[in-house]
């Protein structure tokens, strides 16, 4: 009988280890939490103010700032609870748009911004109260335990183990079923808060299936708007241009044929001049066309395929282009070849004129639906996308596309340009 | 000289005929489409051909091809290469070969006849014929060693690279032959390029510089 008496008692004190083992590690998770439920208090006690504040319409331009810091917050517990879990918790927000009014309208409705605010609100308070009781369970415990020992010694008014100690018979009970019920809050329930926290967080931080879809909704009718617009644009550009340039060209030439059909008998010698004149004219007429042929689509894309039209960009710069091209991204609409082109070609000189670059990169590659182009450089970086005629227009024409550019360049450390166009399947 | 012309474009097709054939050369055939080209060339063996860079069926660079793979076929096939625009990597394409005889115009260019008659025939005789815009692409791309020449010697370079001759340049800048050829040795002393009679090969050698 012996050993199995031993080997339950080892059975016993290495499942008690444990239970300890895995409460201890609750209870220092939870106080964990307080670095962002301490936070989230108080922006939770800050909220009806901000809700307040923003009923207000004179006040909603600075919506964006006062959530700002909500949302740094939240992104914290994401990438933590995220951690946790073992899956990543997705941000929901849309990249900001309009002016500061219009974005502080647009967060209003967001429901993202009202699961951010009430995700602040339940781990604040429940993640302070979490933290208290876990911390408190253990000394409580404790002095349930010893009370038999000194409750008689206690001054003014009995100490209390659910209901008031006041004679032996209560002093050997009642202070065993307290710590059982603290051990077993302590056993259980601790272990559960803590497994509960990251799912809370989960749960309201994530993108609700309708906010990806509203707000994916939201932007495809703004870059729409947008890509019509640059269109119509784009339209009236083509138009004036043929309409100023080489129509009004072919009529001078007209009208300078037609002068020289009347002189021809009576003055050789000036019929013969403005003959001339009709052909510089004509010449003229047909650099103009080519310019504009080249803006709408350049002509070497329809020889030679996005790839190869790529490379003969190399061609004419003074410096070295390490061009890697994938060869899929030849199969893509000719609206996207021409602005990979036309981005390539603008960011590349660019990099000829402005950067001060000894060398540079170029990688097109083809990533299921969408073209990623990476250009990259050693220059003197400093580039910014909002200045310089060359780096908006590139920003234009992708946005147009419903693409994204992303511009990084600090001073004296080169320049990455990353566009992402969508392109179909 | 008895030529081949590619060309889709029956208005430019017929214009080019009568341009050539006024000046006495004879048009032994013409060629409407991509697939047509190289056993048109095989069959008359021409003088000289001229072939417009985008032909049907695809409308990409048909022509382009068949002049490269002609020349592949019958080595110094003289091919006159005309384009509605100029790619210099199209230049580079045609001059790899090494052997003379190749000419790249812009279509624009018909409408000088004496000057096109004369690269046309440039190129018959092994010569070449680069249009000025590509050449001036590839001195914007060799910017800072051209800064040393002058610009009288930027211009003979110019001339130079378009494949004239030392005559042609002189008429062409209004100088004397002497003075050409003195700026043509100045300019490849500057440039470090070894001395090189005129010809073909001197124009290979600075399309080479213009282009490395």
């Amino acid at each position: 009988m012996r050993p199995v008496t031993q080997c339950s008692t080892v059975i016993r004190e290495a499942e008690l280890r444990q239970v300890l083992k895995r409460s201890g590690e609750a209870t220092v998770f939870l106080v964990g939490n307080l670095r962002t439920a301490l936070p989230a208090l108080a922006g939770a006690i800050l909220l009806p103010l901000a809700a307040f504040l923003s009923l207000l319409l004179v006040s909603l331009p600075w919506l964006p700032e006062a959530v700002r810091p909500m949302r740094a917050l939240a992104n914290t517990e994401r990438i933590r609870s995220g951690r946790i879990l073992g899956r990543e918790i997705p941000v929901p927000y849309p990249p900001p748009r309009g002016t500061s009014f219009e974005q502080g309208v647009r967060l209003m409705r967001s429901p993202s911004t009202w699961r951010d605010a009430a995700w602040m609100a339940g781990h604040g308070f429940g993640g302070l109260v979490a933290a208290i009781l876990a911390v408190s369970l253990w000394p409580s415990i404790v002095v349930a335990l010893s009370m038999p020992l000194w409750w008689w010694a206690a001054p003014e008014g009995a100490p209390a183990a659910i209901i008031t100690v006041d004679s032996w018979p209560k002093a050997l009970t009642m202070p065993f079923v307290q710590a059982g019920l603290n051990g077993a809050v302590l056993w259980w329930g601790v272990p559960a808060l803590a497994r509960f926290q990251p799912r809370f967080a989960e749960m309201l931080l994530r993108p609700t299936r309708r906010t990806s879809l509203t707000e994916r909704v939201e932007r495809l009718s703004a870059t729409r708007a947008e890509a019509l617009e640059a269109h119509g644009a784009e339209l009236r550009r083509i138009e004036r241009d043929l309409h100023d340039g080489t129509q009004a060209q072919l009529v001078s030439v007209a009208l300078r044929l037609g002068l020289a059909d009347r002189r021809f008998d009576a003055d050789p010698a000036a019929a013969r001049a403005l003959f001339l004149d009709a052909r510089d004219g004509i010449e003229e007429a047909l650099v103009q066309l080519r310019t504009v042929i080249r803006a709408i689509y350049p002509p070497i894309l329809s020889d030679r395929g996005l790839p190869g039209a790529l490379r003969t960009l190399t061609a004419g710069l003074p410096i070295p282009v390490e061009m890697d091209v994938a060869d899929d991204a030849r199969d893509v609409p000719a609206a996207v070849e021409a602005a990979a082109y036309f981005v390539v070609a603008e960011a590349l000189t660019n990099i000829a004129k402005h950067s001060g670059a000894t060398r540079a990169e170029v990688s097109v590659r083809r990533a299921e639906a969408r073209l990623r182009i990476r250009v990259r450089d050693d220059g003197k970086g400093g580039a910014d996308l909002t200045r310089g005629s060359g780096l908006a227009g590139i920003g234009r024409r992708v946005a147009a596309l419903d693409g994204v550019t992303e511009i990084d360049s600090p001073d004296g450390e080169g320049t990455t340009l990353d566009v992402d166009l969508p392109c179909g399947s | 000289m008895r030529i081949v012309i590619a060309e889709d474009n029956v208005l430019l097709r017929e214009g080019l005929v009568l341009l050539v054939t006024s000046d006495g050369h004879e048009v032994v055939a013409v060629a409407g489409t991509g697939p047509d080209v190289l056993p048109a060339l095989m069959e008359h063996r021409p003088d000289v051909a001229v072939l417009d860079v985008r032909l049907p069926p695809g409308f990409r660079d048909e022509g382009l091809r068949a002049a490269i793979e002609a020349r592949r076929a019958l080595p110094g096939l003289p091919v006159l290469v005309l384009s509605q625009y100029v790619e210099e990597t199209y230049a580079a394409e045609l001059l790899a070969g090494g052997a003379g005889g190749i000419g790249y115009l812009l279509k624009d260019r018909v409408s000088r006849v004496d000057e096109f008659l004369d690269a046309l025939e440039r190129v018959a005789a092994g010569g070449t014929a680069l249009d000025p815009e590509v050449v001036s692409q590839l001195m914007t791309a060799r910017r800072d060693p051209l800064q040393a020449l002058t610009p009288r010697e930027r211009e003979v370079l110019s001339l130079m690279a378009q494949g004239l001759d030392n005559a042609t340049i002189a008429t062409t800048l209004v100088i004397t032959e002497r003075s050409v050829s003195k700026h043509i040795g100045a300019v490849f002393l500057k440039l470090g390029l070894p001395p090189s009679d005129s010809g073909h090969r001197r124009v290979l050698a600075v399309l080479a510089y213009l282009n490395s």
